[in-house]
């Protein structure tokens, strides 16, 4: 479910918290699941305990998830969820938007192609 | 926690470690890095209590590890040079640690060997490289150490190996709070491993940081301008500016959006946020302390 990219300039702890922000608005996670142990989620991905630990925490203050004591975080509801998306979806709109500029695309044209996303469903 | 406060070794008159003082806080992969013959080994023996400082001191959880049968117990050292009894079996060997570490987990021990390609009846001297060290790490882990000190741990390691160590590694931290200290000459090694990473040159830290905030506190721009820009007036935090031609290379310190946007405004006529290797940040972080990291590297 979770993938991680080493070459990336955002941190690992980031990743993960986007990662399952997203899983959580797709509703791959509904509200009430219990997120995978943080031993076990360091242990699948072989990375440092702490590391998860510090984007379940992150989760947690985002409302995305709250902890129970002793029997480890569950997903609250989207909370902070959406917003976390929608700021990395504005960030990617816009660097594909700067490159279609760059590479001589009309407003027009561009233009177009967001009512076709919007109304079509991604069919052109 | 392991405290290092201006640890000095000396062989005859070579100076190893040269005041060195670190700080190594419990449950974290501590990565030391640095050229051959920085003292990375050495710094590790000294904490492991195999040498004795010549001064300064390093505390295992407040107390040296020299002569301390107790502090013993709890650290292990893989050494890079590997050392087994002549003609010993992997089942002897881990026999052997069973008979040093009482934290020796019998259970731990019975999964790792049926998780290890490794035939345990079979001495040690048949083994490559590689295997060795598998049955070393096999060892280590069975131990259930406080302090696990690895000296090029990975060294001869195949990649699927290398995984499986690299998730036994995260259980055993996340179980019993584990401690890890690994040394390399390799950056690129330790980059998906460690939390805190240490930079060693001629027996002292250059540089120690968190990855996390590593990554975060840094951005490369490349972007291309037909008109000059005078960069040191731009209100950026600069570390670095490399001119090819039209071409202009920015390491910068802080938010590489807004960094990003700084550049956008001096109208160029292309601009990308690059993505960081370890490998830059170091050499961006070292320049910026005045060391000329090629020279280094030498």
């Amino acid at each position: 479910m979770i993938t991680l990219d080493y070459q990336s300039k955002d941190p690992i702890y980031l990743q993960i918290k986007n990662r399952i922000a997203e899983l959580v608005m797709l509703g791959v996670y509904p509200p009430g699941t219990q997120l995978p142990s943080v031993r076990s989620l360091a242990g699948e991905l072989g990375i440092n305990p702490n590391t998860i630990q510090k984007a379940y925490q992150e989760l947690e203050t985002a409302g995305i998830t709250c902890s129970v004591s002793g029997k480890g975080s569950f997903v609250a509801g989207e909370g902070g969820a959406r917003d976390i998306l929608k700021g990395r979806a504005e960030t990617k709109l816009r660097e594909a938007l700067r490159q279609a500029r760059l590479a001589g695309i009309r407003k027009e044209q561009a233009a177009q192609w967001v009512e076709q996303e919007y109304e079509g469903g991604g069919k052109p | 926690m392991i405290t290092i406060q201006q640890l000095t070794k000396k062989f005859g008159n070579f100076t190893a470690l040269d005041g060195l003082s670190l700080d190594i806080r419990s449950g974290c992969i501590y990565g030391i890095v640095g050229p051959n013959g920085s003292g990375k080994s050495t710094l590790l023996r000294l904490i492991a209590g195999v040498y004795r400082a010549d001064g300064g001191q390093v505390l295992v959880d407040g107390e040296p590890a020299w002569e301390n049968v107790a502090k013993k117990d709890q650290v292990f050292y893989l050494s890079d040079d590997l050392y087994f009894p002549p003609k010993c079996t992997v089942d002897e060997l881990l026999n052997f640690y069973k008979g040093m570490y009482s934290g020796f987990s019998e259970e731990l021990c019975a999964q790792l060997k049926a998780i290890f390609p490794l035939d345990t009846s079979k001495r040690l001297n048949t083994f490559s490289k590689g295997m060795r060290r598998q049955a070393a790490l096999m060892a280590a882990f069975s131990c259930c150490p406080r302090y696990l000190l690895l000296d090029e741990a990975f060294d001869g390691l195949d990649p699927v190996i290398r995984l499986l160590v690299k998730k036994l590694m995260a259980q055993q931290i996340a179980d019993r709070q584990m401690t890890v200290v690994i040394t390399s000459h390799n950056l690129r090694e330790l980059e998906d491993l460690c939390d805190h990473i240490g930079l060693l040159h001629k027996g002292s830290v250059l540089f120690e940081k968190e990855i996390d905030s590593l990554k975060l506190g840094l951005c490369k721009i490349q972007a291309v301008f037909t008109h000059p820009v005078d960069w040191q007036a731009s209100g950026l935090d600069l570390l670095q500016v490399h001119q090819k031609g039209s071409m202009v290379s920015l390491l910068v310190r802080g938010d590489g959006e807004k960094a990003l946007e700084i550049v956008q405004n001096f109208q160029p006529e292309f601009a990308e946020a690059l993505p960081l290797t370890l490998e830059e940040i170091f050499i961006g972080e070292m320049e910026a302390v005045g060391y000329d990291y090629n020279n280094i590297l030498q």
